[in-house]
């Protein structure tokens, strides 16, 4: 199986989609003719033409909404923004219009469209580059929301997201574009709404997504050699969350730590753990922990920075927490 | 948002400080001290709901105390915006049962700021546990006020015990108390492995075991969870028994006399129906001999032996699955016919739990009649802080050297328990002497 990179498995899918359906077509910053801001979308102009690959304005609200209608109307738009972290002048655009125009117009109108783009603290971004929104759209009613974690899931998900019918927030991570791993070739579909078991484990669920995958699954390297036999679970989408995988998980463990990288008040994993314990809490022997981001914003320093993110550290002292160990 | 607001707390995993509303000031209802003794109230019933009126002296939920049950009034005016416990909840003095908005406040916005949020405001049971409990899996209400066992018995706060959700589902299905678990997680908390090894080391409950296990012929085992009373009588025995050196002096009695008088004394009663038991003999005789020795009528404390002022004296009334002590106040100014007739009235109180805080408190002696079941001599437990307690036995024929002559005679046996620390063997003997005395010259008490 080739190795591929993550933005090489995101450009396949983009590229696969367009090839396979002339409705898809890729907009944003810099897309076009700087190949994108991170190379997702390298060699799409020149394969595909200035009329898929749209350079545009520093003018998220409005090349968002130009994709919402051309959804609307029967294509199939991809959305860049160059982070997510500036979607929040276009959140009027896909709370408002893209995630309610099926619900407004009866079903009269689908809106068949992809927003996607990097996020997160990716080293010195400073406090309004670095933002996790992905609670903000995991509550949107709507929306799907998906963030892949390996180069593999990037490319099937992406395609799954290109054909949903429905809108979708695929964030991905920018400390993630560089991470390789063995991506299948051509007709490679990951569903969305299926959470990935990245290692089956008796003693404790550890629930995570995107770049907080690798921090786990390092963590679960320490747990290992404490005698201490995780599970770990890879969301992977997060609206629809495959809660049916989380339940079965607990129900084996009973304890369940979540690892995120958005901010602790009201952050996903509040949301999650309360779906957990409203469904088996009598299989519960200890609280649910959270290891998310500091409750603080992102310093642009370096240290500072890193000591906002879920680490191996916190990792390993929550596990131990739940399951009472010193 | 104020800035300084957006960090709660840096180092909290966890949820941070939720949005504060207007400022509310409403009436916080708190465990108030229904008995003299008690540290906490179970919750025996509410009286009142949310949304209901309450008046001042209205009465709010009847409460279980240590003694009996009491009601619990309200002293304000308002609406109730908030009931903190259920049924059956265990709370501490001090804590908060319900809240009412005082005129002009909205109960809904109280019952949002104040639910639940406030320290020691505990809200009710989760269903699970609730079922927990229905399956008799564990009585509600661990004394947390027992010092003594404090290292023996799991942490609990208004009477839970803390445990995980697993841990009590494995708990119920195994019947297992979960009152009887110590619990290894934080703060006291039962989890699975402290249930799973006390099923393992303790055996399993009697349907958990195979059948073959069981002669044919033997009764399962019952399990009576305990009762405040139960609990309170096991921790204030074992207090006695820890703190007090105890001596026991033995006196034999001969009655006969007493019951010449009382014989008499009833015909002439028999018309006002009132019948004069030789305890009340008794009670009168030892409320005059405790007068006459203020040492023995007396509680120790650390500092000082306090001698009380009155003769107030606790008769011990048996109950069912426990015993109480009312109070005959004054007893030594008391006439035989208002002994009888205060004793009847607590006695009464005592079975049907209605007695009041006053008629439980402030005894200074106490004692214990065995008599009506025969018992020939018996030692009481002190009842602290009483440094004495007389334990009476029955009246019964016993040969009597009288002179150089042996006859019968009707002799009962008493014994005093007394606190060394406070009263001496001396000390004790006169007083028993002075009872004896009383009791077989009763002319004497007309002194």
């Amino acid at each position: 199986m080739p190795v591929l990179a993550f933005r090489e498995a995101l450009n396949q899918a983009m590229s696969e989609e367009m090839e396979r359906d002339d409705r898809v077509f890729l907009m944003g910053e810099e897309v076009a003719e700087y190949d994108g801001a991170y190379k997702v979308s390298q060699g799409m102009l020149s394969r595909f033409g200035p009329r898929r690959v749209i350079d545009t304005p520093i003018s998220e609200e409005g090349f968002a909404g130009i994709g919402i209608g051309a959804a609307m109307v029967g294509l199939r738009p991809i959305i860049e923004f160059m982070t997510f972290s500036f979607s929040l002048v276009a959140i009027d655009q896909i709370v408002n219009n893209a995630a309610n125009v099926r619900y407004m117009s009866g079903g009269q109108f689908a809106v068949p469209i992809v927003f996607r783009g990097s996020s997160g603290m990716a080293g010195c971004l400073a406090a309004t580059h670095s933002h996790r929104l992905e609670a903000w759209y995991a509550q949107i009613p709507g929306l799907t929301v998906v963030l892949p974690g390996t180069p593999a899931d990037a490319k099937g998900l992406l395609k799954s997201a290109i054909r949903s019918d429905d809108p979708v927030v695929f964030i991905e991570h920018e400390n993630l574009y560089g991470e390789k791993g063995e991506v299948p070739e051509g007709e490679h579909i990951v569903p969305i709404g299926k959470a990935d078991i990245k290692r089956p484990g008796s003693d404790v669920t550890l629930i995570t997504y995107s770049r907080s995958l690798k921090t786990t699954l390092a963590a679960a390297e320490r747990l290992v050699d404490e005698g201490i036999d995780p599970e770990i679970i890879d969301l992977r989408t997060i609206r629809p969350l495959d809660i049916e995988t989380l339940i079965n998980s607990v129900v084996k463990t009973h304890r369940a730590v979540i690892i995120e990288e958005d901010w602790p008040y009201c952050g996903l994993g509040a949301g999650i753990s309360d779906r957990i314990t409203q469904a088996v809490f009598d299989e519960l022997d200890a609280p649910i922990r959270r290891v998310a981001s500091k409750d603080a914003p992102i310093p642009y320093n370096r240290a500072m920075e890193a000591s906002m993110l879920p680490s191996v550290d916190r990792i390993v002292a929550q596990v131990k927490d739940v399951l009472y160990k010193k | 948002m104020d800035h300084p607001s957006i960090f709660p707390e840096f180092e909290s995993e966890e949820e941070d400080g939720a949005a504060a509303g207007d400022l509310l000031v409403p009436i916080e209802v708190t465990m108030p001290k229904l008995s003299p003794t008690m540290e906490s109230g179970v919750l025996a019933q509410w009286l009142v709901k949310i949304g209901d009126q309450v008046k001042e002296g209205d009465i709010l939920a009847d409460i279980e105390t240590d003694k009996a049950t009491m009601p619990m009034k309200a002293y304000d005016d308002g609406v109730v915006a908030l009931l903190d416990r259920a049924v059956g909840d265990e709370v501490k003095l001090g804590e908060r049962v319900l809240v009412l908005a005082k005129k002009g406040e909205d109960p809904k916005k109280i019952a949002e700021q104040l639910g639940g949020a406030k320290a020691g405001a505990k809200a009710s049971p989760a269903p699970a546990e609730a079922q927990a409990h229905a399956n008799g899996t564990s009585a509600n209400g661990q004394g947390s006020s027992v010092p003594a066992a404090a290292e023996e018995v799991p942490v609990s706060i208004g009477g839970r015990v803390k445990s995980s959700p697993l841990a009590r589902k494995i708990a119920a299905a195994s019947q297992v108390d979960l009152h009887g678990i110590r619990g290894s997680g934080p703060g006291g908390r039962v989890i699975r492995s402290d249930v799973e090894q006390f099923i393992q080391t303790r055996g399993k409950a009697p349907a958990a075991m195979p059948a073959t296990a069981a002669p044919s012929r033997s009764v399962a085992a019952e399990r009576i969870p305990h009762t405040r009373m139960r609990k309170t009588i096991a921790q204030r025995m074992v207090e006695a028994k820890k703190v007090a050196p105890e001596i026991h002096v033995t006196v034999d009695i001969r009655v006969d006399a007493i019951v010449a008088i009382r014989e008499q004394l009833n015909k002439q009663l028999a018309p006002a129906k009132i019948k004069l038991s030789l305890s009340d003999f008794v009670t009168k005789a030892v409320a005059l001999s405790l007068r006459r020795h203020p040492g023995v009528n007396a509680s120790y404390e650390p500092d000082a032996i306090v001698r009380h002022g009155e003769v107030n004296v606790g008769i011990a009334v048996a109950l069912d699955g426990g015993l109480i002590v009312p109070v005959l106040r004054n007893a030594d100014v008391l006439g035989l016919r208002e002994i009888r007739q205060g004793s009847e009235a607590l006695a009464e109180a005592a079975r049907s739990g209605k007695l009041t805080p006053e008629q439980l408190s402030g005894g200074t002696f106490t004692i214990s009649n065995l008599g009506m079941y025969g018992v020939r001599q018996f030692d009481a437990i002190l009842n602290l802080p009483e440094v004495a307690i007389l334990a009476v036995a029955a009246a019964e024929k016993r040969p009597v050297v009288v002179g150089d002559t042996l006859t019968v005679g009707t002799i009962m046996t008493v014994t005093l328990t007394a606190d060394h620390r406070a009263v001496d063997g001396a000390m004790a003997a006169e007083f028993l002497r002075t009872l004896k005395g009383l009791l077989e010259e009763p002319a004497s008490m007309l002194l």
